[in-house]
């Protein structure tokens, strides 16, 4: 099992070599990342199906933790860290003509992603978050536009200073316990954490680790970003790299945070980004811009539904993460022609028929109309927070019906423009056959899985089961006695 | 005074001051060292967590092991955090210099107007005020989020 | 309108770190990991500085990330800052004393770089300390002369076979049936020059990967267009 490490660094050391191979033949600096990538999801799915219902946990160095850093490897781990190789495989970036940086971040991002879901080291994890963090400025100045990189820098500003927050977060943690592995933290968290400093170490955290996910008030990169990134990347930022934070998060919460006022930090804020990403998504006046906003809707969602306790929220927001992984790389393919404004739309179902019904399918899939995989998992978190009983929970759920009723509102009024034909207006170009069979590929997994439903929610709830067992993780990594 | 008291102290202080750079100010240089700053303050702070007063380097020389040994883990932690600044500093270095060739300027209000100048161009809709106009700028703040 | 938001934003943290400097007792753990690496890294893993077993032994895995880093920033800063202008090899020598010190420092730092880089596992430094001075040992005769440009071609190939040997490294160790990063190599003796494994051939990896990027990234920033 301790081939789970090759996840991590089989892409690195493709990506090292790259400048080097390309050099020897410039076919095989072309497609030798796409293979890796191939390889290297391949083999996280067969690591997937041996690791079964269990967890298994690497000691890397052969160091037990806390002395070395662990790995722990869940199902809910494994799942994210193949899908990031799937994710950056599929949407592999194709602008300009700097193939091989190109590659070689797109590579590091994919190896990254996946170390960021399988760490078991607080600060390794801050570590690869870090990564994360400046592969994306490079995949986003990858446009070379001049707004992009305004963008890029910006995003960089407001990164930083999270990531200098969460540092903080992690010193004042290391202060309080004097160990980093996520183990032996959570054995010391009820003794040692359980007051003002660990509820300041987790605030701390929550900014800094809530700017890739899209937290209020650390959002306020997203809009200029996904309107000046690459269509691919956007996708994959807000599709795959915003869940790998949101993990994180989870992962603190349920191992180290144990205190009722961090969830309620989380409902406020989650609250919040319901709230403001919807009406600007409702108020936007272009497509790249508009799903922006409305993934920040969609990620306050997950953060209400995070913040219920228990196994219930773990499960209620990872039915809503995995449907969003599927939706919004699909949107913002789709958005690679559609990029203008809301208003030059008019006609496009006339050039790109098949784009304008995934279009449709999608949206309803977002807003949550049956039996779409949308519907089940609004449901879910919708019952989750009526079963809760403070106040603030309803006010939760009020939000997001009041959200998903704005977001039928705007998506469908885009929609109707689709079908409709103006005077002296061209429609947009049709979409590519790349980006299209892409977005099909997506659309058609969604409408398998209402078929699947069964069997995948009850999947999904042992993965929340698995994950919201704090004990189970203790026993798994098995670090050395505290003294 | 007690030496600890006095490093966090400077710690915290500079942590502050990087934040206030960052927040308050409005030429991009001056952004950077902020973060710059932050990051030392945070650094600091991380060094600072297990700092023991009167214990040496966990270094053996010449075969004599040191009664007190400092923690070796935030020292390693903290030249992680130092390098990974560096790189993120350069990086943002760079892409100023890239702002200042398209736009020809630095300062940050001008350029978040001249980035949604671009945004709106390349969509192709119309921004709600005049660019021209002075208040534009604080209209804009008043957006979402 | 943005400033009362930021002065409230500042004024907010401003209260959580008092109230976190209040409720904070200074010296109160003792370190876990620490303590334990303190008592066994003689033994463990043969390294006389502590710190280095810690950097390259125990969280080696750390020091790959920071190394990706740096590789990450400066392909970023390469994708970012393009082509290098064209009057760059062109621009003035500078005066003599310049020339002067950079031609007598070249020497010198290449030498001070390489002992830090290979007593890292005795002594306070290593790669990335190392791996600076050997970059500023490259990067200054640029400085005084520009019309000696870099090679990035010969540095994007140290900086390549460098991330990839110390990948390589821990790989090995794999082959062997332990676990990604277990140093291998005999321990020799505490002290010696050649003792602790494998840790001195990382820490030249880590510092040739430091080295050739830093430079680079310097050169780079150094010829590309400056603004009129």
């Amino acid at each position: 099992m301790n081939k789970l490490v090759l996840l991590v660094a089989l892409p690195l050391i493709t990506a090292f070599l790259l400048p080097v191979i390309n050099r020897v033949s410039e076919f095989a600096g072309r497609w030798t990342g796409p293979l890796i990538l191939l390889i290297t999801s391949a083999l996280g799915i067969s690591l997937w199906s041996q690791l079964g219902n269990n967890a298994v946990a690497i000691e890397l160095g052969g160091f037990r933790p806390p002395l070395g850093i662990a790995l722990y490897a869940d199902q809910m781990a494994i799942l994210f860290a193949v899908g990031t190789s799937l994710g950056t495989l599929l949407l592999w970036p194709n602008v300009g003509e700097d193939r091989v940086r190109q590659s070689t971040l797109a590579l590091i991002l994919a190896a990254s992603g996946s170390g960021l879901a399988l760490s078991g080291d607080l600060f390794n994890i801050y570590v690869f978050y870090e990564l994360v963090a400046v592969v994306s400025y490079g995949l986003i100045a990858t446009q070379a536009s001049s707004g992009s990189y305004a963008a890029t820098l910006r995003y960089l500003v407001v990164s930083s200073f999270g990531a200098a927050m969460a540092l903080i977060g992690i010193a004042l943690v290391y202060q309080a316990t004097g160990t980093l592995n996520l183990a032996q933290l959570a054995q010391l968290a009820p003794t040692r954490l359980n007051n003002t400093q660990g509820l300041a170490a987790f605030v701390l955290m929550l900014i800094g680790f809530g700017v890739k996910a899209e937290l209020f008030p650390v959002n306020t990169w997203v809009p200029e970003v996904y309107a000046t990134a690459p269509t691919r990347i956007s996708g994959l930022l807000a599709g795959v790299v915003s869940k790998l934070a949101l993990l994180i998060i989870v992962r603190l919460l349920v191992l180290v945070f144990h205190q009722p006022e961090a969830l309620t930090v989380m409902l406020v804020l989650g609250i919040m980004g319901v709230i403001t990403g919807e009406l600007a998504a409702w108020r936007a006046r272009d497509f790249k811009r508009m799903i922006a906003f409305s993934s920040i809707g969609q990620l306050g969602i997950m953060f209400i539904a995070f913040s219920i306790p228990g196994k219930a929220g773990i499960f209620a927001g990872l039915a809503v993460a995995l449907h969003h992984l599927v939706v919004k790389p699909a949107l913002f393919l789709l958005a690679e022609r559609w990029s203008g404004s809301l208003s030059k739309l008019a006609g496009a179902a006339k050039a790109s028929p098949l784009a304008a019904a995934l279009f449709i399918l999608l949206a309803l899939s977002l807003i949550g109309v049956p039996p779409l995989p949308g519907f089940w998992a609004k449901l879910l978190v919708l019952v989750e927070l009526s079963e809760q009983a403070q106040p603030l929970y309803y006010l939760g759920a009020f939000v997001i019906l009041a959200g998903a009723a704005l977001e039928a509102n705007y998506l469908f009024r885009v929609a109707s423009r689709f079908y409709h034909t103006e005077e002296g207006q061209t429609a947009p170009a049709a979409h590519r056959m790349p980006e299209l069979a892409t977005a099909s590929l997506l659309g058609a997994a969604l409408v398998a899985s209402v078929f699947v439903l069964t069997p995948l929610s009850a999947q999904i709830e042992g993965i929340a089961t698995q994950a919201a067992d704090a004990a189970q993780y203790i026993q798994t990594v098995n670090p050395e006695a505290l003294p | 005074m007690d030496t600890g008291l006095i490093i966090y102290t400077a710690a915290f202080g500079l942590i502050l001051i990087g934040s206030t750079g960052i927040v308050l100010s409005t030429h991009l240089l001056r952004i950077i060292f902020g973060i710059a700053l932050l990051e030392a303050g945070a650094n600091l702070l991380l060094l600072l967590a297990t700092f023991r007063e009167g214990s040496s380097a966990p270094i053996i020389v010449d075969g004599r092991i040191p009664a007190a040994m400092a923690d070796p883990v935030p020292q390693a932690l903290v030249l992680t955090a130092i390098v990974i600044g560096v790189g993120i500093l350069a990086l943002a270095l760079s892409l100023a210099l890239r702002v200042q060739r398209a736009y020809g300027t630095l300062d940050i209000r001008e350029v978040r107007q001249r980035l949604e100048q671009d945004i709106a161009d390349e969509a192709g809709i119309e921004l709600s005020s005049s660019s021209d106009a002075p208040h534009a700028v604080v209209s804009r703040q008043d957006g979402p989020a | 309108m943005r400033r009362l938001s930021s002065a409230l934003f500042l004024l907010g943290l401003g209260l959580l770190i008092a109230a976190i400097f209040q409720t904070m007792e200074f010296a109160s753990v003792a370190p876990i990991a620490g303590q334990a690496i303190n008592a066994v890294a003689a033994e463990q893993v043969g390294a006389a500085n502590f710190v280095t077993s810690v950097v390259l032994a125990y969280r080696g895995f750390d020091t790959l990330l920071e190394l990706t880093i740096l590789f990450t920033a400066a392909t970023a800063g390469g994708l970012v800052l393009g082509k290098p202008r064209a009057g760059a090899s062109h621009d003035p020598d500078s005066g003599f004393i310049l020339r002067a010190g950079a031609d007598l420092f070249f020497p010198l730092l290449l030498v001070v770089g390489l002992y830090i880089i290979l007593h890292g596992h005795l002594t306070p430094g290593g790669g990335f300390q190392g791996g600076v001075i050997l970059a500023s040992a490259f990067f200054i005769p640029i400085l005084a002369r520009p019309s000696t440009t870099m090679d990035h071609r010969r540095i994007s190939m140290i900086e390549g076979f460098a991330g990839a040997s110390f990948i390589l490294i821990g790989l090995l160790a794999m082959l062997g049936g332990k676990e990604f990063l277990t140093p291998l190599l005999a321990r020799g003796e505490l002290g010696a020059l050649l003792s602790a494994g494998s840790l001195p051939l990382l820490y030249i990896a880590v510092g040739l990967k430091v080295g050739s990027e830093l430079a680079g990234l310097l050169a780079q920033l150094s010829e590309t267009e400056a603004s009129d």
